[in-house]
């Protein structure tokens, strides 16, 4: 697959590996390659994220991506889901803080802390996204897989990214408008 | 002066309470699945926050396997290569 895969769009996997690695993670997650695309200067995604306002808020998403790993990676769709069976996730969060330290939610942690050196593995969600965007080139007549595409994918997926890039305006239709000059395509 | 102000009360407590019920009983099945995908992920970091709290206490993973109520080598399938 990754032989369809543009130039910008391997830069964005290879960006997402270092990523995960610089905080010090085992696994590659969707947030690490949403770090990643925010990195890209020039490229469809850059101008994507830019003409939809997120130029200069990174720190904004980072925080973000940040408070929903302290919640186990929930999103506030899943706080709210909780909510409803009248379980309030703020307040587990705080419980387990408070006996195992800051942070001890976070998803992804080995124990003592300790983490293996070399090769970074892919979560399933990762994975998933990456042959989303295939089937989003596809599906698009587009014949090669460029970071657009990784992009597109992010906001057609449920979960922390797709939720933290909504906030700031960048939906699946939004970005699928700008780039392909309309909505209508459904998320593969 | 008291009686509207008591009517507005009681309307926006009633206005709450039927949210409330309404997300509670709701019946359509995306509310419930969801929740129920939500606490699982919960679920998922939630042991593994205990799972690594023991093993740091010198637990082994029989003692903790025990208390989770599963087998030894799922626990330690699960954990054991951290």
């Amino acid at each position: 697959m990754f032989e369809r895969f543009t130039k910008d769009a391997r830069a964005v996997v290879v960006g997402a590996v270092g990523h995960c690695e610089r905080s010090g993670g085992e696994w590659v997650e969707e947030a690490h390659l949403l770090l990643a695309l925010l990195d890209r200067e020039g490229g469809r995604a850059a101008f994507a994220l830019a003409s939809l306002g997120l130029e200069g808020r990174r720190d904004a998403v980072e925080r973000s991506l940040a408070e929903a790993r302290r919640c186990g990676g929930l999103t506030r769709a899943d706080a709210d889901a909780l909510a409803g069976l009248g379980i309030d996730l703020t307040e587990i969060v705080s419980r387990v803080e408070e006996a195992h330290g800051e942070g001890a939610l976070t998803p992804g942690r080995t124990a003592g802390g300790v983490r293996r050196p070399g090769r970074r593995l892919f979560t399933r969600g990762a994975k998933d996204l990456l042959s989303q965007s295939l089937r989003l080139a596809l599906a698009h007549g587009d014949r090669h897989i460029g970071d657009e595409h990784l992009l597109l994918a992010l906001t057609a997926r449920p979960g922390v990214p797709s939720e933290v890039l909504a906030d700031h305006g960048v939906t699946y239709a939004a970005v699928e408008r700008l780039l392909w000059g309309q909505a209508g395509t459904k998320a593969g | 002066m008291v009686d509207i102000f008591r009517a507005s009360t009681y309307i926006d407590s009633m206005t709450e309470a039927t949210d409330l019920a309404e997300r509670a009983g709701d019946r359509d099945p995306r509310i419930g699945l969801r929740a129920v995908a939500a606490l699982r992920r919960l679920l998922e970091q939630l042991e593994a926050v205990q799972v690594r709290s023991a093993r740091n206490q010198g637990w082994s993973w029989q003692e903790i396997a025990a208390e989770l109520g599963v087998s030894r080598q799922a626990v330690h399938k699960k954990y054991g290569r951290q």
